[in-house]
């Protein structure tokens, strides 16, 4: 596109120039768009340990010269959306790129991106030898050089941990162990050490690992090794989720009350449900005698209240939208319950989790899949 | 209460009007042997039961309690005007009690209250499905019935305008339709609830049913109803006849006439006839329908004029409507125009309980839970303490 005549050059105006240069930049941002849709998917869109997955691709200076380029890149786009090119985030570059390149493609990982190399080059190790070609490391012969350097390493801090003990023990110090809580943490799985070491193990050796380092850990005076082992262990996250109750709230005339929400399939439905009162039962401004004519349907309301003895002592709103007469009961139902927990004592509420009255039934509609006359049902078989 | 158990227990020595309930006959004989014992074992039943079978005497003291009707009186006076479930129930329990609700007291005051000089008031029971506008109905009929009245029951007006397989040319009006079948069928049980009456009134004119037949001036009705039923074809007509006469007849004050229709909005709605030529049929040109339309005016005295209102039956009306003005139409209306509405709304508290011990003495709720507290709170929430819901849920417990 540029003209080599140089006379043409000098006399062409600011504002063409100026123009040009934008030009030449949206060509080359173009350019990475293009190469990175070639060849770049993020290593959560592959989903599969790559870290082993075969011989390493990218040499580091590779890898080093993609995040230049990125970081060049980032600022041209940031100059070319107007922005500060040293406050340009990551959630800028994606918004800019959905905005130069929109995509009407469904799936995420099709669209146009622009991350940073670490995210999109699978973490592979890098090569691991030199021009030369001798290895790096001394332990590359065995193949598993990682994994063997580890349980080299972690037998050193198990050693160390066992002459500190002797020395205390010379010294006269019994060690003094407190008992650490073990509930709340587990050890690296198996995937996750794969990961860290960047290949692949095999059970045997996973189990290996993990039995020496519960080793280290009861020896008495792991403590100065705590660190290490903070490596390999993690918290599990508290499986029950303490659900706060909502206190009761009150109207104009001093009623207590409290609200629900329900939803089932594609029925929502939202519950008010009063403290005093003689057990009626009002949907969308109609008696529910009128609204729901099928006992099935009223069953399934009564249920909650039942359950917890307070058949008619309660006075109940409800509306609710979408969905079939079943569905918009069972919305209404789970409503009803979430409402009733402000009434009642944390152990019946505890009752009532166990009964299954505040759980979200997940059952939707299955698709129908091409192919098949519905979602399970299969055409009929034809011999010939 | 303890007023009507002491009555209870005085009357068994009285023995009298018939009082043919077997269980209270049991009852009475044990009280006899054993007063003591027996006095608290009675109390649980007349919370919901009343002895007093004469509906006259019924009044706010028996508001909620049921009282029996003996058999023999129900196929006198209620041939055909029960519905169907409860004549079921009275098959299975051997008795027919019906409870005392207070549209029917109100009905009864008004009725007691009534100048019998001045036109007829029409009296129009309407509600929600199922919550005894027709049970109510019946208790007017026995309770006119009682007081010597003569009684006009149609039992279903719905049934003249569909489902009908014999539609003939009127001989008498040649735009008119007949229904053989169906007028054969109400004279039959016409002639059952007034036997009395078909002796002692007379027709004013005479009557040429065909060549042959004919009915002179001043025979008794009976004759002419015997006509109708030994010649189906002119039963439309008879029926017509009977009407005409009786109307002319009340008014000269010798007897009281209750004219008694069970789903009126019929006579004014739409029909699912068919003429052969595949047109629709209008009410007015079915000859029941239009001389049932004229005993509706309220150009006569001497009675009075109770109808309920249906939605179940109806033909082409939502199931929402439940009002006079929904069901009625235009036409309707204003052809009642003015009427006393009386609305029978869901059971009360203490009718639902009384309803709910009932069905337990009848041993009829045989679940074990149903005879707890839960269980009757369940059956309150479940029924909506809707009659018709109630009796359906209690049916299979």
């Amino acid at each position: 596109m540029e003209r080599s005549d140089g006379v043409g050059r000098a006399q062409r105006p600011d504002r063409l120039r100026l123009q040009h240069q934008k030009w030449r930049q949206f060509n080359y941002l173009l350019k990475e768009i293009k190469t990175l849709r070639l060849i770049y998917t993020t290593t959560a869109a592959w989903r599969k340990n790559i870290a082993a997955s075969g011989p390493e691709k990218y040499t580091e200076a590779f890898i080093k010269k993609q995040i230049e380029e990125f970081d060049l890149g980032k600022r041209h786009l940031a100059n070319m959306m107007g922005e500060d090119p040293e406050t340009f985030t990551q959630e800028d570059i994606d918004r800019a790129i959905a905005y130069l390149f929109p995509s009407g493609l469904f799936d995420k990982r099709a669209r146009p991106m622009m991350k940073h190399p670490t995210e999109i080059f699978p973490e592979q190790r890098k090569i691991q030898w030199g021009e030369d070609g001798r290895p790096f490391h001394f332990l590359f012969y065995t193949g598993k050089q990682s994994y063997y350097s580890l349980m080299h390493e972690t037998y050193e801090k198990l050693l160390n941990v066992q002459k500190h003990q002797d020395q205390l023990a010379a010294q006269g110090i019994s060690p003094q162990k407190e008992k650490k809580n073990l509930v709340g943490s587990r050890w690296v799985t198996k995937t996750e050490l794969e990961g860290m070491l960047l290949e692949k193990l095999s059970d045997d050796d996973y189990s290996r690992f993990i039995r020496l380092l519960e080793k280290l850990m009861t020896l008495p005076c792991s403590d100065i090794e705590e660190n290490y082992i903070k490596k390999f262990s993690k918290e599990i996250a508290v499986q029950l989720q303490k659900v706060s109750v909502e206190p009761l709230k009150y109207d104009e005339q001093g009623v207590a009350f409290s609200t629900g929400e329900g939803v089932r399939k594609t029925s929502r439905a939202t519950a008010v449900v009063y403290g005093s009162g003689t057990g009626k039962i009002t949907v969308n401004g109609i008696d529910v005698l009128h609204y729901f004519p099928v006992l099935q349907d009223r069953e399934q309301l009564l249920f909650p209240f039942q359950f917890l003895d307070r058949i008619g002592k309660h006075d109940t709103t409800c509306t609710v939208s979408g969905g079939g007469r079943s569905s918009q009961a069972g919305a209404i139902r789970l409503a009803t319950a979430k409402a009733l927990r402000s009434f009642v004592t944390e152990k019946e509420v505890e009752f009532m989790r166990q009964a299954g009255l505040l759980t979200v039934d997940p059952r939707v509609r299955e698709r129908k899949k091409p192919g098949q006359e519905g979602a399970r049902r299969k055409f009929t078989w034809k011999k010939r | 209460m303890l007023r009507s158990v002491k009555g209870f227990i005085c009357r068994p020595l009285k023995l009298d009007r018939g009082f043919a309930l077997h269980t209270a006959a049991k009852d009475c004989f044990s009280s006899v042997v054993s007063q003591d014992v027996q006095i608290p074992a009675e109390k649980p039943r007349a919370i919901f039961y009343t002895s007093e079978s004469d509906p006259a005497r019924h009044s706010e003291q028996h508001e909620g309690h049921h009282y029996s009707i003996p058999l023999e009186e129900v196929k006198a006076v209620l041939p055909h005007g029960l519905p169907h479930r409860f004549q079921q129930q009275i098959k299975t329990f051997k008795e027919a009690c019906i409870m005392v609700r207070k549209p029917a007291l109100e009905l009864f005051t008004y009725l007691k209250n009534s100048n019998f000089a001045h036109p007829v008031v029409r009296y129009v029971i309407y509600g929600e499905r199922g919550t005894g506008k027709t049970m109510t109905l019946c208790h007017v009929v026995h309770f006119c019935a009682r007081q010597g009245w003569l009684v006009l029951h149609i039992p279903d007006a719905h049934l003249w305008v569909k489902n009908c397989k014999e539609l003939m040319q009127s001989s008498y009006n040649k735009e008119r339709l007949d229904q053989p079948l169906q007028a054969s069928f109400w004279l039959r049980n016409f002639r059952t609830t007034n036997e009395s009456f078909l002796k002692e009134i007379k027709t004013q004119q005479k009557y040429v049913w065909s060549k042959r037949d004919s009915t002179e001036q001043g025979r008794p009705l009976g004759e002419v109803v015997e006509q109708g039923l030994t010649r189906v074809k002119n039963a439309s007509d008879v029926v017509g006849v009977v009407l005409k006469e009786i109307k002319q007849q009340c008014c000269l004050g010798s007897f009281r006439v209750l004219v008694a229709v069970d789903g009126v909005n019929a006579l004014w709605g739409r029909t699912t006839l068919k003429k052969e030529d595949k047109s629709p049929v209008s009410p007015e040109e079915l000859t029941l329908v239009y001389n049932l339309r004229k005993m509706m005016m309220n150009n006569w005295n001497g009675g009075a004029v109770v109808t309920t209102l249906s939605q179940t039956g109806s033909l082409f009306k939502p199931s929402s409507a439940h009002l006079p003005h929904e069901l009625l139409g235009k036409e309707g209306f204003d052809a009642l125009d003015p009427f006393v509405p009386i609305l029978v709304p869901n059971y009360t508290e203490r009718e639902f309980e009384s309803c709910y011990r009932y069905y337990l003495h009848c041993r009829w709720l045989q679940h074990d839970k149903a005879r707890t507290e839960d269980g009757k709170e369940e059956l309150r929430f479940l029924s909506g303490r809707n009659p018709w819901q109630l009796e359906r849920l209690a049916a299979p417990l």
